[in-house]
């Protein structure tokens, strides 16, 4: 393997590889040295062996969605009696639960809910924030944006600028799959969001101000040459405009979905981790997906690249769905992250260090399973949605005769 | 190449798992290649549907649970040996080592004419013999052997320690005194759920394991308990074999979803040549 030798080599000397050469070395290089590589990187970016996590609460406020990308086991059409949409006063109570367990932000996202306006967004976003002062939104991923930029007919910076001054902190980078038409037209995500779309709505975020993830949802059609593609699109803005603070890559996850298959296996995910570590010399974090590799294949990303351990779960909607529910509270993160060698430090959305384990602080409640948006058989619409116009026939019939 | 003893407690000491997982893959090269086997296992129960014929795609049937009496265990392994007579190639397997030492003390039999007298009804294996748990491991082992049945697979019920050097340096003396052991699967059985173990701990475990107890021909991982994800780390680590895979070809799911295609896509994922086959080792053909 001479050329992989030599290209190793580079990486190991911090040196940018092109499109051909990561793919080269992806497709020849044993895994153990891809792992080493993206250990390599990770080492050089955090020298002090510091990894970190969030404590937040993954919140989806609606599951109605027109979008109907084949791979969501998430999603409830318009109209559907399984549909949903979280009241203020339910968000409220999530967010008093996450600050109980020293939480910091709310992950805030949702389906393409056509009955949900703008202003729907910038009051949530108020009465959070004038509740809370100090509690971090990290809402609405750029197909959302897209979304309400079509319902309210306003352009993507306009709607950007509206959720700021209404109180929006960061963008999550939810809905990116695999920034490649060819594949977005296969999986029906083309529509809520081409790839250029996508990464215009995070250039327009980043050119106002926030701060952004990225994220990739790899192993469902895309080739490997896709993946890697993605990878230099997110590297390009990256360069361009410095607004991402972190990546996250996570399989697709089969079970109750339309497209159906298989799940691409722990090894391809350690694979792609590394690769994405090693593409991404721009990123300064990347995040391991226990919540759907598992806790063991979590932690293992550690000597695969990653630096940060995410979220400490404490509710998750969508992956739960698609047949993923594994759950670690504070005191599992911490112990994975300690037991991996590395030491362990909360952060908030910026990647700043907020300080060591809350529980080593003070007594917070374990939790050992995750929560979801509502119980099961909860069928309430919140009256504050009479306030607001509905646009399909079923939510127009629902706020004429409220329940 | 042999490792020194200095050299092990740091390995075992370090968190650097990739090379302690790459020394571990040359060692499991050098024995087996990229082939690495699997079986699938159809399990009935001791005291399950007498009627119940197991699943015609299995290499290993294993009678579980834990025996009431020797009667009936001895009447379970008739049962289900009259039901699978008919298919050549299918080895059965039963019992738990530990269970039949306590059987044996209960019932004040000697654990060879209990052995024998399961040998007699049509077993074939003993399913697992779980060294933590075992009152006199090289002695029943080798009763196993007199008795002419052989053993499936070595196996941890609980980890005694942290540590993981003692135990395998203990696995790998006691086959240098017996010498049958086929198989050994090194991760626990059982686990406490509110601290479970870690994928670093269950890969520098299966990597040490492979590399210390050089005298078993294969460190093998269980399927159905470890789960696909971890179960296929640890064959790039040193595992070469896969128990525990459903011998049920459900389709409900896909076909690429069914237990066969998912393990051998698993393990060609792992840039390995997946070998099906049976209880007694022997490659299936199809
Ligand atoms: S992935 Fe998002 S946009 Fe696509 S159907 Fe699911 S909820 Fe809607």
């Amino acid at each position: 393997m001479p050329n992989i030798t030599g290209l190793s080599e580079r990486v190991r000397a911090g040196e940018r590889l092109s499109g051909d050469e990561a793919l080269e070395l992806y497709r020849q290089a044993p895994t153990a040295l891809l792992g080493r590589l993206a250990d390599a990187v990770r080492a050089r970016k955090h020298p002090g062996g510091i990894v970190t996590y969030i404590i937040d609460r993954n919140v989806n406020y609606t599951n109605v969605c027109v979008a109907k990308c084949n791979f969501c086991a998430f999603y409830r059409p318009v109209g559907s009696p399984e549909g949903y949409v979280l009241g203020f006063d339910e968000l409220f109570r999530k967010i008093d639960e996450t600050i109980a367990v020293g939480g910091v932000q709310l992950l805030l996202q949702g389906g393409h809910n056509p009955d949900l306006p703008l202003t729907w967004y910038e009051d949530l976003f108020r009465a959070i924030k004038a509740r809370y002062p100090a509690f971090k939104l990290h809402a609405l991923s750029p197909p959302e944006v897209i979304h309400l930029s079509r319902l309210s007919q306003l352009p993507v910076p306009a709607v950007i600028d509206r959720l700021i001054a209404a109180g929006l902190d960061s963008i999550p980078g939810g809905g990116a799959e695999i920034l490649v038409d060819r594949v977005r037209k296969l999986l029906h995500c083309y529509g809520k969001a081409t790839a250029d779309e996508w990464l215009d709505v995070m250039r327009h975020a980043h050119r106002a101000g926030l701060r952004t993830t990225a994220t990739m949802m790899y192993g469902t059609v895309e080739t490997d040459a896709e993946r890697l593609e993605h990878l230099l699109r997110l590297r390009d803005l990256q360069d361009e405009r410095g607004g991402f603070t972190a990546f996250i890559t996570w399989s697709y996850q089969p079970a109750n979905t339309e497209l159906g298959g298989s799940e691409a296996t722990g090894v391809d995910y350690l694979r792609t981790l590394a690769l994405a570590r090693i593409v991404l010399d721009n990123f300064d974090n990347l995040q391991a997906s226990w919540v759907t590799q598992g806790g063991k294949v979590g932690q293992l990303s550690l000597a695969y690249g990653a630096n940060d351990m995410g979220s400490v779960m404490i509710e998750e909607n969508v992956v739960r769905a698609a047949g993923a529910a594994y759950c670690m509270d504070e005191v599992e993160i911490v112990r994975n992250i300690e037991d991996a060698g590395f030491a362990p430090k909360r952060r908030n959305m910026h990647y700043e260090i907020l300080g060591d384990p809350i529980f080593r602080e003070r007594d917070v409640p374990r939790m050992l399973e995750l929560a979801t948006a509502r119980a099961d058989g909860d069928t309430s619409v919140p009256d504050e949605l009479m306030n607001y116009p509905a646009r399909s026939r079923a939510a127009k019939q629902l706020r004429i005769i409220p329940n | 190449m042999t490792v020194s003893d200095t050299e092990l407690t740091s390995l075992a000491a370090s968190h650097d798992i990739i090379s302690l997982g790459m020394l571990a893959d040359d060692a499991r090269r050098r024995r087996h290649g990229a082939r690495t086997t699997f079986v699938r296992v159809a399990n009935v129960a001791l005291a399950g549907d007498t009627a119940q014929t197991p699943s015609p795609l299995a290499g290993e049937v294993r009678i579980v649970g834990t025996p009431a009496s020797r009667a009936a265990a001895v009447e379970r392994v008739a049962q289900v040996a009259a039901a699978i007579a008919g298919s050549r190639g299918v080895a059965l397997s039963g019992f738990s080592l530990a269970d039949l030492e306590e059987l044996s003390a209960r019932e004040g039999v000697t654990l060879r004419a209990l052995l024998e007298e399961l040998r007699a009804a049509g077993l074939e294996l003993v399913a697992e013999a779980p060294f933590d748990r075992l009152h006199d491991a090289r002695r029943s082992i080798e009763e196993v052997n007199i008795a002419g049945l052989a053993l499936a697979r070595l196996t941890i019920h609980q980890l005694p320690s942290p540590d993981p050097l003692p135990l395998l340096k203990a696995v790998a003396d006691l086959q240098r005194a017996v010498a049958v052991i086929r198989a050994f699967a090194p991760l626990p059985r059982t686990v406490n759920p509110a601290v479970p173990t870690t994928g670093y701990e269950d890969v520098t475990r299966v990597a040490l394991a492979r590399v210390i107890v050089d005298n078993v021909a294969s460190i093998q991982v269980d399927w159905s308990l470890y789960g696909p994800k971890l179960a296929q780390v640890a064959l790039t680590v040193g595992a070469d074999d896969v128990d525990g895979v459903s011998a049920e070809d459900d389709m409900t799911e896909g076909r690429r979803r069914a237990p066969l295609e998912e393990i051998r896509r698993n393990i060609r994922a792992a840039n390995q040549e997946p070998v099906e086959r049976n209880g007694r080792f022997d490659v299936v053909v199809r």
